[in-house]
């Protein structure tokens, strides 16, 4: 269970920063991954990007993201290294493993009642949050009001 | 829930009575209102990701606030998983926290 967890990792090098010094992170940080036992899943450079506000004195940096799986020890010690180096002006390491996997349910049970419906031959869609009720004669709960 | 909604919409403006002439207004009460519908529930978000700034934005206005849910008419839930994705992005400088 612990060991399934997946994170995403957000860091933002300063504009100094040159390819050979994201590239050298990116590196860093996957060995730390390898050395936690943890399992690199993708990885993204978004390139030099405007920050919304100035960080410092910057204001635009590289942004790359990394997802991986790990345990909590991991995210911590990339916490702490990510922190120490001067080269990240800021980083986020954000659990997303059970927001997707609820994306993924909701998702999976909206596709079993648009199923459902089509082999009962009822309207599909229709409103799109009505799960409160079960029964098939919703549609006309619009009482007359005025 | 819907119809709690709508009355809300309706009666309550009365009862406020900042509806101007809604009173004797009989069919026609207060201003013609469009029923407002969750953007996400009507788009089957079922996640909503922090580092899609670009579609975070029509939800912080031009002070850089979040926009209440009694204005986009987003529900409750997504409202709730919009907040958390607006702090984030926040955090990476991927939305203001404040403009001017």
């Amino acid at each position: 269970m612990s060991q399934a967890r997946q994170y995403e990792l957000v860091y933002i090098m300063s504009p100094d920063a040159t390819e050979q010094d994201v590239t050298d992170l990116h590196a860093q940080v996957e060995a730390i991954i390898a050395r936690y036992q943890g399992e690199m899943v993708r990885t993204e450079n978004w390139g030099r990007r405007r920050l919304a506000y100035r960080i410092g004195r910057h204001r635009e940096g590289t942004y790359v993201l990394e997802v991986f799986k790990g345990t909590g020890e991991l995210t911590k010690e990339l916490d702490r290294r990510l922190k120490v180096i001067d080269s990240v002006i800021r980083h986020l390491c954000v659990r997303v493993d059970e927001e997707l996997r609820l994306a993924e349910r909701t998702r999976a049970r909206r596709e079993a009642e648009t199923q459902r419906r089509i082999a009962r031959g009822l309207p599909v869609g229709g409103r799109p949050r009505r799960s409160d009720d079960e029964g098939g004669d919703d549609d006309q709960t619009d009482r007359a009001e005025v | 829930m819907a119809d709690e909604r709508r009355s809300r919409g309706g009666s309550g403006s009365k009862t406020r009575g900042n509806g101007r002439g809604g009173e004797k207004g009989g069919p026609r009460r207060g201003m013609f209102r469009r029923r407002k519908v969750c953007k996400f529930c009507a788009d089957k978000v079922d996640y909503i990701d922090y580092k899609d700034a670009k579609m975070l934005l029509p939800f912080v206005p031009e002070r850089a606030k979040i926009l209440p849910r009694r204005i986009s008419g987003v529900c409750a839930m997504h409202q709730r998983k919009l907040q958390t994705a607006i702090m984030r992005a926040r955090q990476l400088a991927l939305l203001p926290y404040s403009t001017d």
